[in-house]
């Protein structure tokens, strides 16, 4: 893409892509090269006190999780010998297999629900809100002041048989029973999910836009391109990856979500989650849960893979707003 | 009466390693030692340190005051219950007790806060949503949280011997025990007092299962089969406690929930699929499934209970009523007890001595909508919260709804509680 008369900004890329490259660019990375120069500059001692937190809180307990999910199962207790049954028995219990059906589900729905409407939203705030654009990144910011609970049991009195829209139809004489798909099915979790997770995609995906300057799009009108092929080859190229990560972020907190799914989700909407759950306290066969969250690691972190990959191989994953 | 409660073999402890044991030692090979190599050694050679539960327990039996010294307790209160627990006293017990129950159990009432001004004794409660975040919570650190007070649902008295979440309680700081009501003050299936006359639990509040509905919806419901007909369909409630619903399931088709063969869960399981193919969904909770009714989505409960009535009035829906169908249910009872990660055993032995004061015992039911453990609270109970249960014939009430115990941790010949749990699962999910 050529670069904006006043050079302001550039789109470079690590090698030529599909749709932008350092062709295109004007060869002159300075920008991005210069911003990873004082990357590596910054004084190490910053990244210590985040260092140890994820070492200490994440990376350990991972650590002893990893070691429960190999151990002997007993009644909220573990011993040795280690064993691969608890793996075996995630793996090939039909329930586990069903959950994680509705799980992938419920967090794909979700996830591209976010994604679809939250990019439009962040471009909307970004180059047209105008004076509106701090009031409505409030009015955002604000939706996520009410609590989790608070927010799905609204949606319960919205979706329910006496909620706002079956009384508002029955009122409006459309229809004469209560609709009951509304509520306790996938749709209703994916719904509330949706609801909770969407003003972080927002966010996100607003500060991604954020230092695309209106000259980047302004150098694409000027080159003939229409509102679609702007979006297509501007916009998406520059959001490819933010929206990957938004996805990835809200797919893996949806599909392992457990406490919407047993309030609004009924008998099909039962996630994974709610079954690790159970394990760990009910049941108490800690290392069946910790091997079912293991494996459900591994298939975020293969999804997450995936995706870069893809967005590597489409050399969409480096992409910079040179300045 | 004294029903030796059967002991199916349990679950081996031996090579048993607690979850706080692998903390303590992951947190030591953090500084050095080599994580993974030691907690795995570790795991072989836990013998010693799978009794320490036990141990514990021991000493917060003996490491209290003689009790009935001081008479201190209470002393604000005015009623002659009330002097019961003056002469019991807190033994000079005073300092915060780290509670871990349900929320209400920890008593918010009158005489209590007399009592904990009296005393200086303190709550530091930490809530649950499911009985089963206390033995979670106890096994996984509780020594860390220092809980001295829970409470357990009868049922669950095997699984929490088993796991040496029960210490021994010691009778001569509770004097208040000699004002129960025969029935709880008796060793019932060793539910509270072992086949040894080791008292592990206080009862002091009891109900019966019953099948809840909204009368404004549907006329008093007979059968639990009534549920299974077709105009109820997607309006039945039904809460996620799995405890409670194969106890039903058991009276319902006249089986024993601690001796249901293996070959007989397959009953079991369709008689409840049956019931949770007529909800939307298993609800969380009993709070979440009162919800439900005052918003319409449910007329009447599979598995419900009086205190729902007061719930859904308190809500504004004051049609819900409770009725015992003709296959009977079971009732639920819950003691106090004292875990073995306690540090302040006096308070927690005070505490529980109060709790079966007549005037304290009656405000409790009166609050929790439950019923009495206590001979004299009987006549200091409001005329509603008495008329929910029959005191001059607990016989027979008793009878059609028995307290029900969970099925045994292990067992070759009976459904495991594990293997039902797995079963409910499956229930809940409608695979």
């Amino acid at each position: 893409m050529a670069a904006d008369q006043g050079g302001r900004l550039r789109l470079v890329a690590s090698a030529p892509g599909p749709d932008v490259g350092p062709g295109s660019a004007g060869g002159d990375p300075i920008g991005a090269t210069g911003r990873s120069t004082d990357r590596r500059r910054r004084p190490l001692f910053a990244a210590v006190p985040a260092l140890v937190w994820m070492l200490l809180f994440f990376v350990l307990p991972l650590v002893v999780f990893a070691i429960y999910s190999v151990l002997t199962a007993g009644l909220y207790e573990v011993s040795t010998p280690l064993t691969l049954d608890p793996y075996r028995d995630a793996i090939t219990d039909p329930l586990n297999r069903t959950l994680a059906r509705n799980s992938v589900i419920v967090g794909v729905a979700t996830a591209t629900v976010c994604i679809a409407v939250g990019l439009p939203v962040a471009y909307w705030l970004r180059f047209a809100a105008g004076r509106w654009r701090l009031a409505v990144l409030f009015l955002i910011t604000a939706s996520m002041f009410a609590s989790y609970l608070v927010r799905i049991y609204a949606w319960r009195s919205v979706l329910g048989s006496e909620g706002i829209i079956n009384s508002g139809l029955v009122s409006l004489g459309l229809i004469d029973e209560p609709l009951s798909f509304l509520l306790y099915n996938r749709g209703a979790v994916v719904i509330a999910l949706v609801h909770i997770f969407l003003p972080f995609v927002v966010l996100v995906l607003y500060a991604a836009m954020t230092p695309m300057s209106d000259g980047l799009l302004e150098a694409g009108r000027d080159l003939g391109a229409g509102s679609v092929m702007l979006w297509r080859r501007v916009v998406m190229p520059i959001m490819a990856a933010p929206c990957w990560n938004a996805f990835v972020f809200v797919f893996i907190l949806s599909a392992a979500d457990y406490v919407t799914p047993q309030f609004l989700g009924g008998r099909e909407g039962t996630t994974l989650g709610v079954r690790i759950q159970a394990a760990f306290i009910s049941v108490g066969n800690w290392p069946l849960a910790a091997a079912t969250s293991f494996l459900m690691l591994g298939g975020f972190v293969l999804l997450h893979l995936a995706g870069s990959f893809v967005l590597r191989r489409l050399r969409l994953n480096d992409l910079r707003l040179a300045t | 009466m004294n029903h030796p409660m059967p002991r199916p073999s349990l679950w081996p402890t031996t090579a048993g390693l607690t979850r706080r044991e692998i903390m303590r030692r992951a947190g030591l090979t953090v500084m050095g030692l080599g994580a993974a190599p030691s907690i795995l050694a570790a795991c072989g050679d836990d013998d010693d340190d799978a009794g320490s539960g036990n141990t514990s327990g021991g000493s917060a039996e003996t490491s209290g005051t003689p009790a009935g010294t001081s008479g201190t307790a209470a002393t604000t209160a005015t009623t002659a219950g009330t002097t019961a627990s003056t002469e019991g006293g807190a033994g000079g017990a005073t300092g915060a007790i780290n509670y871990l129950s349900w929320e209400g159990y920890d008593l918010p009432v009158e005489s209590i806060e007399a009592f904990k001004s009296a005393t200086g004794i303190s709550i530091n409660a930490s809530y649950i949503a499911n009985h089963d975040e206390i033995q979670a919570k106890i096994t996984a650190g509780g020594d860390a949280a220092g809980y001295d007070l829970i409470t357990y649902y009868q049922g669950y008295k095997p699984l929490y011997t088993e796991l040496d979440i029960l210490t021994p309680l010691d009778e001569s700081k509770l004097p208040n025990l000699e004002g129960m009501l025969p029935f709880w003050g008796s060793a019932e299936q060793g539910f509270w007092i072992d086949d040894d006359g080791t008292r592990t639990g206080v009862p002091f509040t009891w109900g019966s299962i019953g099948l809840t509905y909204n009368s404004e919806e549907t006329p008093e419901l007979p059968s639990w089969y009534d549920l299974l007909d077709p105009s109820f369909k997607g309006r039945v409630g039904m809460v996620d406690d799995p405890a409670g619903n194969l106890a039903l399931a058991c009276k319902i088709l006249s089986l024993k929930t601690n001796e249901l063969p293996k070959d007989q869960m397959a009953d079991v399981v369709e008689l409840l699929e049956q019931f949770a193919a007529q909800t939307k969904g298993v609800a969380p909770s009993f709070g979440d499934m009162t919800s439900q009714l005052v918003s319409g989505e449910i007329v009447a409960c599979f598995h419900g209970w009086a205190a729902m009535n007061s719930f859904a009035a308190a809500e504004g829906l004051t049609t819900v009523k409770t009725n015992l169908p003709s296959e009977g249910s079971h009732s639920f009872c819950d003691a106090y007890a004292i875990p073995p990660t306690t540090t302040n055993p006096d308070a927690a032995h005070a505490w529980i001595n109060q709790s079966l004061d007549p005037t304290t015992n009656a405000e409790a039911a009166i609050y929790l909508v439950g019923a009495v453990t206590v001979a004299d609270a009987v006549e200091q109970l409001d005329e509603a919260t008495k008329a929910l249960y029959p005191y001059e014939d607990l016989e027979t009430l008793l009878e059609q709804a028995p307290l029900a115990i969970n099925a045994p941790t292990e067992s070759d010949e009976f459904v495991t509680f594990p293997e039902w749990l797995d079963a409910w699962q499956q229930i809940k999910a409608g695979v």
